[in-house]
């Protein structure tokens, strides 16, 4: 049915028009940017104003600066940086996933009468600003603050000073920031399991866990997988999770904050485009595959 | 109940530590609100309550603070602008990627997708450095940042709408040009009309998404002039911060939240009209597929 | 006091723009119509008043909003402010014309060479600025601006360690001077630096007894890197330019801060129940002083020339200048408002006498001038390496 509408009448092209405007924009804003962050990356700086000189031709392109970089990232002080980011990412991923499968799976499965109200619960934290929300944990992590008198009450050490610069307080400003945007696609994955299967696995005599470890958990990865890449990729440009959290403490400096600070606030701009172009090199393979995913579903939906 | 659940039960468990997420999800927030009514400068303990902050103090409430009300203006005014391009752009693209065939086609809907998967301190260099190098003509610091919203909105428009549009099919508006209708009258009188859940959908996303950009905002900012609410609240935790930081946010968490309802309100009432509908949550879930 | 203030203060240095040496290159930029040099002439003698509005580029919140109210009372004319947020911002707009105005409000020491050379900022006519008198001494030559032809000095300020004194005993902060950051042990997470990649190994290199803190040597950069990196182990050093709350509030004990965050401190940060009694600050002894200060210049395109002059001429009096470092906190280069002025008047606490710095500590004071584009791409090179954690 659907190729009788495309193909009548050379209908295609009106398509490829409607669709003209956004992808002109796209390439005009995005492309374009993409392009001239490479051009500033391989290009020059004004030795006087210490503002970039773009080489717009690939043929001027100099790649001195980013064999400098590459080389701190592998062998000099980035590795550090870099090491850490993966490491953060990692731990709030785990945070993330223990968290969030749960609460998503009793969401996608179990909610029964509350569905609605748990769903609704689910979608407020989109609608918070992130920022208000780590707002929220700052007051909550003062040395007087809430943590610490909860601390108190349970005869905890009530007056660490979570706002120091500890990994832990980045690690859960992250995870606490992110398990929102794990959650929600997640749900959508278990919610469309087939409830069946995992019928016909207790039908067979597997009791509650078995049934758990192997069929639903086998089918879930996919999603599992989804929404992991679609949490961890944001993550790692982060840099304002952890300045905000840290009030500046070069123990929790993640890649996004030399980025920035190579961007605004020295006369090496090249420096700071290649860390953006070697970000997203390191970041490829994920991109690729969250994109042929999704590619594949859209095709799917609309067989 | 079904039969599953009569057989094996609910999960206590399971329903308690979700409700704790959600206690723990939300109460930050709900604290944060109460801190922006203390009478007091504490931001980390409960004061007596008062609208000092809101309008109370002289100098440093959201009334009398010019700042947070330039913020809290230029926030509003990016995402209304915001909504109004991005949408159509977005809508009208989702449509015509959706039926497009060819290998151009395929270029564009992954060209749609690169947006998503972006981390977006990939998107503030970019944009910071495209228009001070190559589209230097455009001087206004809100202007840049509007630019850059709707290049980063486009695409959860697109996705959210095309969800909708697998749902719903060509048959209606086939329907409608056998009956006459003309292909441009029955997109417009057909098939906007069932997409409205979803658009309505993507306008809310548009909006959330817009107010709640930092890190595009921030590169692109120029000034004190060109601060929006994240972006106060982000330099607040550093400098000399007051509960009217939480005032600020509470505000902007209030207009979304009406926002919100009046757009899900209107949604139910169309979707009464309309078939079944996964509304604003399916919308949000559509952007993982 | 702003936040835009307080970015521009760590990144002026940072984004040192130019030597003098710029201003071929800046030709070879500069569009054809507009020749980039130095503009020689200074406007005529007893001309009158323009009509305004009298155009200001400032940072926010830099500025008493009344004393500009006066100044449009007394000359009835409306002023207003252009607001930015760092000087390479301010300075690249106005070359590229992009802000047209007349009163550069707040130029720093490290660009003012580059804004004569380029041709940006003319050359003053004293005449219209009785009140140059009022200035202190040291600022009639100052380095940035020989016999200060294109300049007065707005403001000044002083690096240093503020301090609790009700955790930290003031003679020992006195007797340890800079070491006190590396003994602060007992201090773990309350101890911060600059967030500024020279003052923090400035400060570093003067603790080792090295004075010439404009020093391109690698290698004593590299040893400052590893000495402030010690920090960071030590003390779980943070790294801000927030002090003038931090402090006041507690969340900070000992800070590399500059003179003026205490003076603010005082005045607005304290929370309820605090007194001022709290803020200790101390500074190296004269000659090791590291004394930054912003300058206000009239625009070589200004249109309302001869009243920029009258508003530098206003700001210098002495009482405008008291009312305005009333609110603003930052000292004006005043010759008045010396330690005894200002103690007296109330704005000062006495136990903070220390936070203005004298004639002598000015005369003799450390500048932190621009190196180059090498120069200083090795202070930020090294500075990204301490950021990343060592």
């Amino acid at each position: 049915m659907t190729a009788a509408v495309s193909t009548r009448r050379g209908s295609n092209h009106v398509w490829a028009l409607f669709a003209l405007p956004g992808v002109g924009w796209l390439i005009a804003f995005f492309v374009v940017s993409v392009y001239a962050v490479m051009a500033v990356a391989f290009g020059k700086v004004d030795p006087f104003l210490k503002t970039a000189i773009p080489a717009w031709n690939p043929l001027q392109w100099d790649f001195t600066t980013m064999g400098r970089v590459l080389d701190e990232v592998f062998n000099g002080y980035l590795r550090k940086v870099f090491l850490r980011t993966f490491a953060f990412v990692g731990l709030a991923l785990v945070g993330c996933v223990a968290i969030g499968y749960p609460v998503a799976y009793f969401a996608a499965r179990k909610a029964g009468r509350h569905k609605g109200l748990l769903l609704a619960a689910l979608v407020l934290p989109f609608w918070i600003s992130y920022l208000m929300r780590m707002l929220a944990w700052t007051n909550l992590l003062q040395p007087d603050g809430l943590v610490n008198q909860v601390f108190g009450w349970f005869s905890l050490p009530d007056n660490r000073n979570w706002l120091d610069g500890d990994w832990y307080t980045v690690v859960i400003g992250l995870t606490y920031g992110y398990v929102p945007f794990f959650i929600l696609p997640l749900y959508s994955t278990l919610e469309r399991l087939d409830g069946r299967l995992i019928e016909a696995g207790r039908d067979l005599g597997a009791s509650a866990r078995q049934t758990f470890f192997r069929v639903t958990l086998p089918l879930s990865v996919p999603g599992l997988m989804a929404a992991s890449v679609i949490t961890v990729l944001p993550m790692f440009g982060d840099y304002y999770t952890n300045s905000y959290l840290t009030s500046g403490s070069p123990r929790t400096e993640m890649v996004g904050n030399q980025i920035e600070n190579y961007l605004r606030n020295t006369g090496q701009p090249q420096t700071g485009a290649s860390l953006v172009l070697i970000l997203m090199a390191m970041l490829f393979v994920l991109m690729v595959y969250y994109m042929v995913t999704t590619i594949r579903q859209q095709r799917a939906a609309e067989r | 109940m079904n039969p599953f659940r009569r057989r094996h039960g609910n999960a206590p468990v399971l329903a308690m530590v979700t409700w704790v997420y959600v206690l723990w999800s939300l109460l930050p927030v709900l604290i944060a609100v109460r801190i922006s009514l203390n009478d007091g400068r504490s931001r980390s303990s409960f004061q007596p309550m008062s609208f000092r902050w809101y309008w109370g103090d002289q100098t440093a409430s959201l009334l009398h603070d010019e700042s947070m009300r330039v913020a809290l203006l230029n926030t509003l005014k990016l995402a209304g602008l915001c909504m109004l391009i991005a949408t159509p752009i977005g809508v009208a693209m989702a449509i015509g990627l959706q039926r497009w065939r060819g290998r151009t086609s395929n270029a564009a809907n992954g060209l749609m997708l690169v947006p998503i998967v972006t981390p977006e301190i990939v998107f503030g260099v970019a944009l910071f450095l495209v228009f001070s190098q190559m589209y230097t003509g455009l001087p206004d610091g809100l202007t840049r940042q509007l630019l850059g919203h709707v290049t980063f909105t486009i695409s959860f428009v697109v996705v959210i709408v095309r969800g909708r549009l697998a749902a719903i099919g060509t048959q209606y508006e086939e329907a409608a040009r056998d009956l006459g209708a003309s292909r441009l009258q029955a997109i417009r009188l057909v098939l906007l009309p069932l997409l409205s859940p979803a658009i309505f959908a993507s306008v809310m996303v548009v909006f959330a998404t817009s107010v709640d950009d930092f890190v595009i905002s921030s590169f692109l900012s120029t000034g004190a002039s060109t601060e929006t609410v994240p972006i106060k609240i982000y330099s607040g935790a550093r400098a000399g911060s007051t509960p009217a930081l939480n005032a600020l946010a509470t505000v902007m968490l209030l207009l979304t939240l009406t926002a919100v309802a009046i757009s899900t309100i209107i949604l139910k009432s169309i979707q009464r009209r309309g078939g079944d509908d996964p509304g604003v949550t399916g919308g949000l879930a559509g952007l993982s597929g | 006091m702003s936040q835009s203030r307080r970015d521009f203060l760590a990144r002026s240095v940072q984004l040192g723009v130019l030597i003098g040496a710029g201003a071929p290159l800046l030709q070879a930029c500069g569009s054809s119509d507009d020749k980039r040099s130095a503009v020689s002439a200074a406007i005529a003698d007893g001309l009158p008043p323009e009509k305004g509005p009298l155009r200001i580029i400032n940072y926010a919140d830099y500025v008493n909003l009344e004393v500009i109210a006066d100044f449009e009372a007394k000359y009835s004319v409306k002023v207003e402010i252009t607001s930015i947020d760092t000087d390479t911002e301010a300075t690249t707009k106005l070359a590229s014309g992009a802000i047209k105005a007349d009163v550069h409000h707040s130029m720093a020491g490290t660009s003012i060479g580059n804004l004569i050379a380029g041709g940006l900022i003319q050359p003053l006519n004293k005449s219209y600025i009785p009140n140059f008198t009022n200035v202190i001494e040291t600022f009639n030559d100052p380095w940035y601006d020989p016999s200060a032809k294109y300049s007065v000095p707005y403001t000044f300020f002083g690096t240093g360690i503020g301090f609790r004194t009700d955790r930290v005993d003031p003679a020992l902060v006195e007797a340890q001077g800079w070491d006190t950051l590396w003994n602060a042990t007992d201090f773990k997470g309350q101890v911060s630096v600059l967030d500024d990649e020279r003052e923090a190994f400035t400060m570093a290199m003067l603790r080792k007894g090295i004075t010439d803190v404009n020093t391109t040597d690698q290698k004593i950069i590299d040893q400052a890197l590893a000495d402030v990196t010690e920090l960071i182990d030590l003390v779980n050093v943070k790294v801000n330019i927030e002090g003038y709350k931090d402090i006041p509030e507690g969340t900070t004990s000992i800070a590399q801060t500059w003179s003026a965050d205490l003076i603010a401190g005082a005045a607005g940060y304290l929370p309820e129940g605090v007194t001022d009694e709290v803020l200790g600050f101390w500074h190296p002894p004269a000659g090791e002083y590291v004394v930054t200060n912003d300058s206000m210049g009239v625009l070589a395109n200004a249109e309302n020339p001869v009243l920029a002059h009258l508003y530098l001429n206003f700001l210098l009096d002495n009482d405008v200048a008291e009312k305005n470092f009333s609110w603003v906190g930052y000292l004006p280069a005043i010759a008045k408002l010396d330690a005894d002025f200002v103690i007296a008047a109330g704005y000062v606490p006495e136990h903070l006498r220390t936070c203005v710095p004298t004639n002598e500590e000015i005369a003799k004071a450390i500048y932190l001038k621009p190196l180059g584009a090498e120069g200083d791409a090795k202070y930020e090179t090294a500075w990204a390496k301490f950021t990343a954690g060592g």
